[in-house]
């Protein structure tokens, strides 16, 4: 039942990756940037059932891990990433205010997105990982929060019709 | 909200994590298919990376200037500012250089002669209006400069001290219209005066009318009484044309100084002239003619056919 759309997402997660590493990570933006890619993946996340949610965190986090420019371990996105989706679609699944309501979305999106960065950083720290002084860790936190609001909203009707072709076309026949 | 996710869920779940777990403990004990795996990604995102570094450095550059616009600025400033420096100290260090040039060679000339001599630095140069041919020099009294010393460059004589004040002196060119020196021919010891008239070259006016000069010959300063105002033996030109009027007396010409009055950074002024005479010590080496090739062809003509 699931096969179809997920075959069908395989290539969208791998051309929003590609346009990951190859524009958005080209640009040295203040704050440490944004990830195009994880806010990508956190609104299909939520407009997803659990289910699906952990598996799309499973595959964007597997994706996230192979980048060279990750600076943890392999699985450690991966791990990260599984628990954020599966996490913002539990707690949103059903809830239309949350799901129907575009600032719902990005708002969750942003405390999602924050929520993995510091996911990774506590995890970096068991597993040995430098992530860099308080300063540092206290900057990005704070510049990826603020370009996730700032991306989250422009990006926001695009990824949420893709997930609507792809997931929900029969249903809406 | 939905409560719990049922067991199928939560079985998926858990797989999920096991298998991210799993991974981790894999790159931890370092297994290097993951290394592979990731290398791999890379090789296949090299192409892209590159692609989207061509296209977009140019909106990247813009980027770069706008969020570092006061930084850019700042640093933009701080490199003019330290180039205008550079600058500034290279010019100082060419102008030392050549002056360094100019000193040593003065002190080759003084010191074949074995003229005692203070180096000054010019600091001005006359108004043109005045009709003068002057140079003021940075040293004066102070350093045993007084009126009527012979001033000389590397090449030859540049002129006299005309004024001495304590720290400066005003020196007169040879080139002044008003500029009088007693010459000698070398090597044929004829004699004549030299008078400037304006420009690097002067007026030569022979004193025996029995003598001759030819073009090339050097003049050398014939030397004053004490010394004063021109110290012998110092190169002043050579003869470029000769003036054969039929009406004149003794035979005069034209002389091409020596000295560059272009190009007089430093100056030396002979305060203390030799005991003897250097004589013709001081003339110049000829230049050294550049020999111009010649091509000669010979051509013998075939021998016509006879039938």
């Amino acid at each position: 039942m699931l096969i179809r759309p997920i075959s069908l997402s395989i290539p969208v997660f791998l051309a929003i990756f590609t346009f990951q590493e190859a524009v958005v990570n080209q640009f040295n933006l203040p704050g440490g940037g944004f990830s195009i890619f994880m806010i990508f993946a956190l609104v299909w996340a939520i407009a997803s059932t659990p289910e699906i949610a952990a598996f799309l965190g499973f595959g964007a986090g597997l994706l996230m891990d192979l980048s060279l420019s990750s600076g943890g371990r392999v699985g450690q996105w991966t791990l990260i990433m599984i628990v954020v989706c599966y996490g913002v679609s539990y707690l949103g699944y059903g809830d239309e205010n949350i799901r129907g309501n575009p600032v719902g979305v990005v708002l969750f999106v942003v405390f999602a997105s924050l929520a993995a960065e510091f996911l990774f950083i506590v995890t970096s720290l068991l597993l040995g990982v430098s992530v860099g002084n308080f300063n540092k860790i206290l900057l990005i936190l704070l510049g990826n929060f603020l370009w996730t609001l700032a991306i989250t909203p422009m990006s926001l009707p695009i990824f949420s019709r893709l997930h609507l072709n792809i997931f929900e076309t029969r249903s809406s026949k | 909200m939905r409560q719990g996710g049922g067991n199928r869920s939560r079985l998926l779940l858990i797989s999920l994590i096991v298998t991210s777990l799993f991974l981790i403990t894999l790159d931890l004990r370092g297994v290097s298919v993951l290394d592979g795996a990731r290398t791999g990604t890379q090789n296949v995102l090299g192409p892209f990376q590159k692609a989207g570094n061509f296209v977009l450095t140019p909106v990247k550059n813009f980027f770069s200037y706008i969020t570092h616009l006061g930084r850019t600025r700042t640093q933009l400033e701080n490199l003019r500012i330290e180039n205008s420096k550079l600058r500034r100290e290279l010019i100082i260090r060419r102008n030392a250089d050549g002056q360094l040039s100019q000193l040593k060679s003065i002190l080759d000339l003084a010191g074949t002669a074995e003229y005692k001599v203070v180096n000054c630095r010019t600091i001005s140069q006359g108004s043109g209006q005045s009709f003068s041919e002057t140079i003021t020099i940075d040293c004066g009294s102070n350093a045993r400069i007084r009126k009527n010393m012979t001033v000389i460059s590397q090449d030859g004589i540049v002129g006299v001290v005309k004024e001495v004040s304590a720290n400066t002196s005003v020196v007169m060119l040879a080139t002044d219209p008003t500029f009088r020196i007693g010459v000698r021919v070398a090597g044929t010891q004829q004699i004549g005066i030299l008078s400037g008239r304006g420009s690097s070259t002067s007026t030569l006016q022979l004193l025996d009318n029995q003598t001759s000069i030819k073009a090339g010959d050097v003049l050398l300063a014939r030397g004053s009484i004490a010394n004063r105002p021109f110290v012998p033996g110092v190169p002043v030109g050579y003869v470029i044309d000769i003036d054969n009027s039929a009406g004149e007396i003794a035979q005069s010409g034209t002389v091409r100084y020596y000295a560059n009055f272009n190009n007089l950074g430093v100056v030396a002024v002979v305060v203390g002239a030799p005991v003897t005479n250097p004589g013709d010590a001081l003339v110049p080496a000829k230049p050294t003619p550049t020999p111009t090739p010649t091509v000669t062809i010979y051509v013998t003509p075939s021998p016509t056919p006879t039938n």
